[in-house]
């Protein structure tokens, strides 16, 4: 058995058929990160202990009779991006300023998803404090592109991406700030949501724009992404903007998408930057689900060219604010050799931080100085005003909009250095985020020139996630499940 | 590229935000800075007046109450487990008064 290539339905059919026990999913699937996981490194920590442990309660119910009580995700191979808090893990958002940090709690998001009954593997890689589109600045060295491990994953949650596309987990998690979910899930050619805001409690989430991020599933299954989000999703009094979402995920999933309205935006589609395999994939999706009886409609989002520059003034601003906890006092990198506080914090900051993490922070301060916060900062609040009324204007006539997730399928070990560079390729991710509505990125085929995954991003309204869902399962039906990436689609692990 | 932070601007900012910036680390700081800044231009470009701003998403927020009880938090033992140093059941710091061996 190959739990780690397994979808859900299949591992919960298993165990209630007693085929197989949850401890030898567990045990099989760290097999699987053993053999697999040196070529990718995915993994920052894996936690054969926690897995092993739930796995065994997962057993203890099933002997007992209670099947039927278990979770949605019982003996689910799961693991977590290395900014979500787990009790007794190292949670180092892939930072030396968290290097030896070990989280005394857990994140909801992460307690909702092992209540539901997932084995928890482990913690996944990432750019430094979710810093980046790569995972290249992840200081305890990058993730592999499963599809060619001469390519980046993508990122931030490049580890969760590539962990889900090498088989080694079934569901992962990830957080999205300005694309950080789709952008890696298209990469790696794996189904990747990120939900409205405030769907899902950012409670234990090391917070990087707290007015943006938001956590969401990776799965090579639309439906097991809908049943994770069932899982972690919904109200958490730890978190004061989780709000009360009680949709099942995975209802109207098989109801196609004759009749529904899906509009493309000529804005994305014209943009300078794409390329024509990403462009042709994504006419091709269009063009399925015209053929599925789908109307595609064109609508305009005039004021999204506005985005990076807005969201590259309020993210910074943001993860200044947030990232100023880091002091070298209650936990952190310290670096001890200092007589006074103030020499203590700064020694502190400038090791521990990566060359990103520092740009961004310095950025942020310098766009909340007096004077500078009227030219930028509160612009850039005015201008999310207005591509939000674009999106809501745009859904009175659309339930859901096609579009590309990044202008190029996954590129090579340091192809883009310039930080400048870099950001202008979340053309398409970060205006989502800007508004606070869904979006998620699912698998359509191959480019035609790289032969690299492609991802076709679909955006709902704000708490009408099933809309993208049941696009998104459509187009699985016309392309087919995403797949284990072939390199690693027959790796044999254990025994 | 326009010169929207100098140098000294660099250094200033890095004092306040407390990062350390070595005298070699400084002009390539503040040529990214630069760069950075000038593509936030578009957000200059726009007449907004009379647009409100959207500071969070979730428009509607109200204060979330709840009833004064006691719930569990960290002990003073798991509070400190990570501090880098501490003393008699405190984060230890160096003198902050000055000239202090700390």
């Amino acid at each position: 058995m190959e739990f780690g290539t397994m979808d859900i339905a299949a591992i919960r059919s298993g165990l209630a058929a007693k085929e197989f026990s949850a401890r030898e999913v567990a045990e099989q699937s760290l097999a699987r990160i053993d053999a697999v996981d040196g070529t990718v490194n995915a993994f920052l920590e894996v936690t054969p202990e926690a897995a092993l442990a739930k796995a065994d309660e997962v057993d203890a119910a099933i002997a007992a009779g209670a099947f039927d009580e278990l979770g949605p995700l019982a003996g689910v191979p799961v693991a977590f991006k290395d900014n979500m808090n787990l009790a007794g893990t190292h949670t180092t958002c892939a930072s030396h300023m968290l290097e030896n940090y070990v989280s005394p709690y857990t994140a909801t998001c992460v307690q909702r998803a092992i209540d539901a009954g997932a084995l928890p593997l482990g913690k996944l890689n990432m750019d430094e404090f979710a810093f980046g589109s790569t995972t290249e600045s992840s200081a305890f060295g990058t993730t592999k592109n499963p599809w060619d491990t001469s390519r980046v994953p993508g990122g931030s949650s490049g580890g969760s991406a590539a962990a889900v596309a090498a088989g080694m987990a079934t569901v992962t998690l990830g957080s999205d700030t300005g694309g950080s979910i789709r952008q890696p899930g298209s990469f790696c050619g794996v189904v990747a949501v990120k939900p409205t805001y405030g769907v899902v409690s950012r409670y234990g989430v090391v917070a990087f724009g707290s007015s943006l991020d938001q956590v969401g599933p990776f799965a090579r299954s639309v439906r097991d992404a809908a049943l994770a989000l069932n899982a972690i999703s919904g109200r958490d009094e730890r978190d004061c903007t989780s709000q009360d979402v009680t949709i099942d995920f995975t209802r109207g999933l098989d109801a196609g998408v004759a009749g529904m309205k899906i509009g493309i935006v000529p804005e994305f589609m014209d943009a300078a930057g794409l390329t024509s395999e990403v462009k042709y994939a994504i006419e091709g999706a269009a063009e399925k689900l015209r053929e599925m009886g789908a109307e595609i409609v064109e609508v305009e989002l005039p004021h999204v060219r506005a985005a990076i520059s807005a969201y590259y003034v309020i993210a910074p601003c943001e993860a200044f604010s947030n990232l100023s906890r880091f002091d070298s006092v209650r936990y952190g990198f310290c670096d001890p050799s200092h007589k006074s506080l103030a020499g203590q914090y700064e020694a502190s900051r400038a090791k521990g931080f990566g060359p990103e993490a520092r740009r961004r922070i310095m950025l942020g301060s310098y766009l909340l100085s007096a004077g500078v916060y009227d030219k930028y900062y509160y612009p850039a609040q005015q201008v999310r005003t207005l591509i939000t009324q674009d999106y809501e204007r745009a859904y009175e006539t659309v339930d859901c909009i096609l579009a590309p997730v990044a202008p190029q399928t996954a590129f090579a070990f340091g192809q883009i250095s310039d930080p400048a560079t870099m950001y202008a390729t979340d053309l398409y991710t970060i205006s989502i985020n800007i508004a606070g509505n869904g979006g998620m990125s699912v698998p359509v085929g191959l480019g035609e020139d790289s032969q690299m995954p492609v991802g076709a991003q679909l955006i709902a309204p704000a708490f009408h996630d099933m809309n993208m869902l049941r696009v998104a399962a459509a187009l699985e039906e016309a392309y087919g499940t995403a797949r284990v990436a072939p390199d690693f689609a027959d790796v044999k692990a254990g025994a | 590229m326009t010169e929207h932070v100098t140098e000294k601007d660099v250094r200033d900012i890095a004092e306040y935000c407390r990062i350390g910036l070595a005298d070699s680390e400084i002009p390539q700081m503040t040529a990214d800075l630069n760069a950075i800044i000038d593509e936030l231009a578009p957000i200059t470009e726009y007449d907004l007046t009379g647009v409100e701003p959207t500071f969070h998403p979730i428009g509607d927020l109200s204060n979330v109450m709840r009833e004064d009880v006691e719930g569990q938090s960290f002990t003073q033992e798991e509070a400190l487990s990570n501090a880098p140093a501490q003393q008699d059941g405190s984060f230890l710091i160096p003198s902050i008064l000055g000239g202090g061996e700390a």
